[in-house]
C-alpha cells in the first residue's frame, strides 16, 4: 500500500521540485552571450521608457557583427550616464561600427554612482573594458597604474596633438612616471557665474568680464569680492551683511560660493593660488600658503562675514537643497561651465534665475587661478588590441556629436563653435560672453585640484572631513586643523608607501 | 504522511539496509531534505560560499584594483583591527546609537501595538495601515525626505519647536543630535515590529485576562504578569531583530551624509566602515576582516540574548 501511494506523490513530488529548481536558477541566469549582438549594446528606449543601462555580455574573443574587432568602451566614470546622453552614445556606436570593418565597438554605460565599483570589480574578475571615459582627472586617479601609457600609440597613429591648446596637450601625463594616460577631450574652466536680478536689485555694477578689469575703481581681488559678495548678502528684513542691523540667523540671499566643489580644501583654496597636498616627493604631506590663506578666508565668509552659507543653508529649500544659483539666493557662484547643464530645474518646473552672466574669477596677490576639470577617454593595460581600441578612441575624443551630448567644452578649438551654438539655445533669453571661458582657460591650475595623491580615496576622505567640518561648525581653528589634517595625511601616504 | 506511519507493520524479518531506508521517519527526513533542496542550494551558493570566499579573503591583502598582487597575510587584518582607530570609534559609534535605538524601537512598537490592538479603538485596520505604510518606502527616498524635515533652518521639526519657543537643534550637523535624529527616523518604520507584536497579543489567551479582573489585577498588573510573560517569545525575536539591524546599520547613514560619517565621524558605523575599506579605498581583504568581526560580534550578543532568555522567556509549549 505504502508503495503504491508513494509511487505518484514522488513522481509529482519530483516534477515540482524540478520546476521549482528550474525558476528559480531561470531568474539568476543572466542573457545568454549567444543573443544578438545588438542586445550587447545599451538599449535605447523604444517601447519602454525606462532604458537599461546594464548590457548582456558579449564574447570578446570572436569577431563583431561588422568583422571588426571586440571593443569594449565602459561610460559612466564621468560625463554620459545620464539618460537623456543614451541615444547620442547609441546612434555614435552605430554610426561608427557601420563606417568600417576593423574595429566594433561594444557600448557599456553604468550610472555614476555605481560605475567606479563596477569597473573595480570587473578589474577584479579579469574581464576590464578596454576603453574608459568621458572620465575626468579624479576618475583617473583610482585607476591611475592600470591605466595605459598612450604616447606610443600616439606616435604611431600620427594621432594630431598640435590642434589643441600647448598646456592641454601634457595635461593628461598624470599617469605614473608621467605616463600619457589620455588626450584632450573636453575641458571646462571655471569662472564667476553670477546672478543678474539680485545685482541690479542691489543697484550695483557687474562684474568685471575682461582680465585686468578693474571693479569700481579697485582691482578685482578677492578682497573686493568679499565686500561685494556682504553687500549681496541679505537677511529677511532686507539687511545687507554690511549694515549694523544685519540679522545672521535670518539670513534670505547670500552673496557668494563655490558650489558642488566636492568639500574639497584643494578647490575652495584654488582660488588663492594652486596647490596640493602632497609635495614633489610625492611622499611628505603638506599645506601650503594658499591652503591657509584660502581656508580662512571662506572659514571667515561663512560665520563671520556671513556671505557664504553653511551646510544647514546649503541643503535647506531656501538654496534649492544644494543647488545653490539654481535657487536664485545666492548672487555669485564660482564654478565650472558644466554647471550649464543645471541652472535651470528641470521641468516642469519653471526657471528661477531668468538672467545670469560669466565674470573674471578675481585675482589673489595679482594672480588669477580658475580651476580646471577636464574629460578623457583612456585605455585600461589589460585590453588584447591596443591599437584597435586607441583607433576607436581617437574617434571618440573627436566627436563633436557626444561634445555637444554632454555639454563639454571642446578641447579642440576647431569644435568649439557648434558647442557655442548649443549652449546658447539653452539659454535663450540670456547674452552668454564665451569670451569668459575662453580667457579663464589661459590660467587653470598647476597643480590640478583633483591631481593625484597617494592613496588618492582615503586622503580625499580626510580632507573632506576637514572641510566639512569648518562648514558645519563655527570657531574652527583653520590653522589648528589643517595641522591636524597635514598629520593624518602623512600617516595615510605613510601606510600607501610602505604597502605598495 | 502520519497515515503512511500508522500503516507499517511494528514487527518485521531481519533489517536490511533496504528496509532500513524505507522507515517512515527516514523517508520523511530525506523528503524533507529535499523539499529544502532549493533553498539548501541557495543557501550553500549564496550564502556560505561567499561566506567562506570572504573568510579567505581576510587572511589576504586582496585589493579589488590590483587583485593580481595578492597575497596571504595570516591574521595580519586581523591584528591591524584592534589598533585601528576608525574601526574602534566606528564600534562605539554603533554601539552608542544602539544604546538609543534598541530600546526606543521595542517600546514604541510594543505601545503602537497596544495601542492599535485595543478593543475599543475604531479604525483599527486603516490606523493598523498608516502606521506599517513608511515600512514600504524606500529607505533613501524616506532618508531625502527627513533630511529636509530636520534642516535646522527651514526644516518642519525645528518650524514647530521654534513655535512653541524652544530650541531649535542642529539634529543633522551636531554629534549630541545626530543619534536622536536617527531614531526619530528609525521610530518612522516600526511597522514590521508592531505587526509582529500585535500577532503575539492577539496569541494571548483571553481567558487568561478575564480570570485576571475577576482577581481584582488592574491595568498595569495585567500588563506586566500577564502579557509581558506570553508576549516574552515575540519580544525576543524582536529585539534580536533590532540588535542585527543596528549593527547593519547603513543606509540612513550613507545617504545622510554621503558616506562619510559626518558629523566628526559620529555616524561612521561598523558597516559603513566595513564598506568604506572594500568599495571606497578598495582594501577588500581587510573590509572582509571587519564583516567577521562584525559577525562574531553579532553572533555573540544574539547567543547572550539567547542564553538570557533561557530564564526570562515564557514558551507555553515548554522551554525551547
Amino acid at each position: 500500500m505504502h508503495g503504491i501511494r508513494s509511487g505518484p506523490r514522488s513522481l509529482f513530488s519530483g516534477l515540482a521540485i524540478v520546476a521549482m529548481v528550474a525558476t528559480a536558477c531561470n531568474s539568476s541566469v543572466s542573457p545568454s552571450s549567444s543573443s544578438a549582438p545588438a542586445a550587447s549594446t545599451v538599449a535605447v528606449a523604444s517601447a519602454t521608457p525606462a532604458p537599461a543601462i546594464t548590457p548582456a555580455p558579449i564574447d570578446t574573443d570572436q569577431p563583431g557583427p561588422n568583422g571588426g574587432v571586440v571593443i569594449r568602451w565602459f561610460v559612466g566614470l564621468g560625463a554620459g550616464g545620464q539618460p537623456q546622453q543614451f541615444a547620442a552614445e547609441q546612434a555614435f556606436v552605430d554610426k561608427y561600427n557601420s563606417s568600417q570593418k576593423d574595429v566594433y565597438i561594444s557600448l557599456e554605460i553604468y550610472n555614476n554612482n555605481v560605475a567606479a565599483n563596477i569597473l573595480k570589480t570587473q578589474i577584479a574578475a579579469g574581464n576590464a573594458p578596454d576603453i574608459i571615459g568621458p572620465v575626468g582627472v579624479e576618475g583617473l586617479n583610482l585607476f591611475r597604474d592600470q591605466l595605459l601609457d598612450l604616447k606610443p600609440l600616439i606616435a604611431s597613429s600620427a594621432f594630431d596633438m598640435t590642434k589643441f591648446d600647448p598646456g592641454l596637450r601634457t595635461f593628461f601625463d598624470l599617469g605614473e612616471n608621467g605616463a600619457t594616460i589620455g588626450v584632450p577631450f573636453a575641458t571646462y574652466p571655471s569662472f564667476l557665474w553670477y546672478n543678474k536680478a539680485l545685482f541690479d536689485e542691489a543697484k550695483l555694477p557687474l562684474p568685471p568680464t575682461k582680465v585686468g578689469e578693474q571693479y569700481q575703481g579697485k582691482t578685482w581681488d578677492m578682497a573686493a569680492l568679499r565686500e561685494l559678495a556682504m553687500k549681496l548678502t541679505v537677511d529677511k528684513n532686507g539687511n545687507d551683511a554690511t549694515s549694523p542691523g544685519f540679522d545672521a540667523s535670518n539670513i534670505v540671499q547670500w552673496g557668494f560660493d563655490m558650489q558642488w566643489a566636492d568639500n574639497s580644501p584643494l578647490a575652495e583654496s584654488s582660488l588663492f593660488g594652486a596647490s596640493s597636498f602632497v609635495g614633489t616627493d610625492n611622499k611628505t604631506a603638506q599645506i601650503s600658503d594658499a591652503m591657509r590663506a584660502g581656508e580662512k578666508w571662506f572659514n571667515d565668509g561663512v560665520w563671520k562675514d556671513h556671505f557664504i552659507p553653511n551646510a544647514n543653508q546649503i541643503n535647506s529649500d531656501l538654496l534649492a537643497k544644494g543647488n545653490e544659483f539654481q535657487s536664485g539666493n545666492l548672487a555669485m557662484d564660482e564654478t565650472h561651465s558644466w554647471y550649464s547643464c543645471c541652472v535651470n530645474p528641470a521641468p516642469p518646473a519653471k526657471p528661477i534665475v531668468k538672467d545670469f552672466g560669466w565674470a573674471i574669477t578675481p585675482s589673489y596677490n595679482g594672480k588669477i587661478t580658475a580651476k580646471l576639470h577636464a574629460d578623457t577617454f583612456s585605455l585600461l593595460k589589460s585590453t588584447k588590441h591596443p591599437d584597435a581600441a586607441f583607433k576607436a578612441l581617437a574617434t571618440l575624443a573627436s566627436s563633436g556629436e557626444l561634445l555637444a551630448a554632454y555639454g563639454a567644452f571642446p578641447a579642440d578649438p576647431a569644435l568649439q563653435g557648434a558647442f557655442f551654438d548649443t549652449v546658447n539655445a539653452q539659454y535663450p533669453n540670456v547674452k552668454l560672453n564665451w569670451d569668459v571661458p575662453k580667457a579663464m582657460l589661459a590660467y587653470p591650475d598647476v597643480p590640478n585640484h583633483q591631481a593625484w595623491v597617494p592613496d588618492y580615496a582615503k586622503s580625499k576622505a580626510a580632507w573632506q572631513k576637514f572641510q566639512n567640518n569648518y562648514r558645519t561648525t563655527s570657531g574652527v581653528d583653520i590653522d589648528a586643523q589643517l595641522d591636524a589634517l597635514k598629520q593624518t595625511l602623512q600617516g595615510i601616504f605613510d601606510a600607501a608607501s610602505t604597502s605598495g | 504522511m502520519s497515515e503512511t506511519t500508522e500503516a507499517l507493520p511494528t514487527a518485521v524479518a531481519p533489517r536490511t539496509d533496504a528496509t532500513w531506508l524505507a522507515r517512515p521517519s527516514i523517508r520523511e527526513a530525506a523528503w524533507g531534505i529535499v523539499f529544502i533542496g532549493p533553498w539548501l542550494i541557495g543557501l550553500v551558493l549564496f550564502t556560505a560560499g561567499p561566506m567562506i570566499v570572504s573568510l579567505v579573503m581576510s587572511l589576504t591583502n586582496f585589493d579589488l584594483v590590483h587583485p593580481s598582487a595578492a597575497r596571504f597575510v595570516g591574521l595580519d587584518n586581523y591584528v591591524r583591527l584592534a589598533g585601528d582607530p576608525s574601526v574602534i570609534g566606528s564600534l562605539i559609534a554603533t554601539i552608542k546609537f544602539a544604546v538609543i535605538t534598541i530600546p526606543l524601537t521595542m517600546i514604541a512598537s510594543l505601545g503602537f501595538a497596544l495601542l492599535l490592538n485595543h478593543p475599543k479603538l475604531l479604525f483599527k485596520g486603516p490606523l493598523r495601515a498608516l502606521v506599517y505604510m513608511p515600512v514600504m518606502i524606500p529607505l533613501v527616498a524616506s532618508t531625502l525626505v527627513w533630511i529636509g524635515f530636520l534642516n535646522t533652518d527651514t526644516g518642519w521639526l525645528n518650524g514647530i519647536l521654534g513655535a512653541l519657543g524652544l530650541p531649535r537643534p542642529d539634529w543633522i550637523n551636531s554629534q549630541t543630535w545626530i543619534y536622536p535624529a536617527l531614531s526619530i527616523i528609525g521610530l518612522w518604520s516600526i511597522g514590521n515590529f508592531m505587526i509582529i507584536n500585535i500577532a503575539g497579543l492577539q496569541s494571548v489567551p483571553t481567558e487568561l485576562y478575564e480570570a485576571a479582573r475577576m482577581d481584582g489585577a488592574g491595568a498595569w498588573t495585567t500588563f506586566r504578569r500577564i502579557t509581558i510573560p506570553l508576549m516574552s517569545p515575540v519580544l525576543l525575536y524582536n529585539l534580536v531583530i533590532v540588535l542585527i539591524g543596528t549593527f547593519q546599520y547603513f543606509t540612513q547613514a550613507y545617504t545622510m551624509t554621503n558616506g562619510r560619517g559626518d558629523p566628526n565621524n559620529a555616524t561612521l558605523f561598523i558597516n559603513l566602515v566595513l564598506f568604506r575599506e572594500g568599495f571606497v579605498f578598495n582594501h577588500m581583504g581587510y573590509a572582509a576582516a571587519i564583516a567577521w568581526l562584525l559577525f562574531v560580534i553579532v553572533l555573540g550578543l544574539t547567543l547572550v540574548l539567547f542564553a538570557v532568555a533561557r530564564k526570562r522567556v515564557y514558551y507555553a509549549g515548554g522551554e525551547r
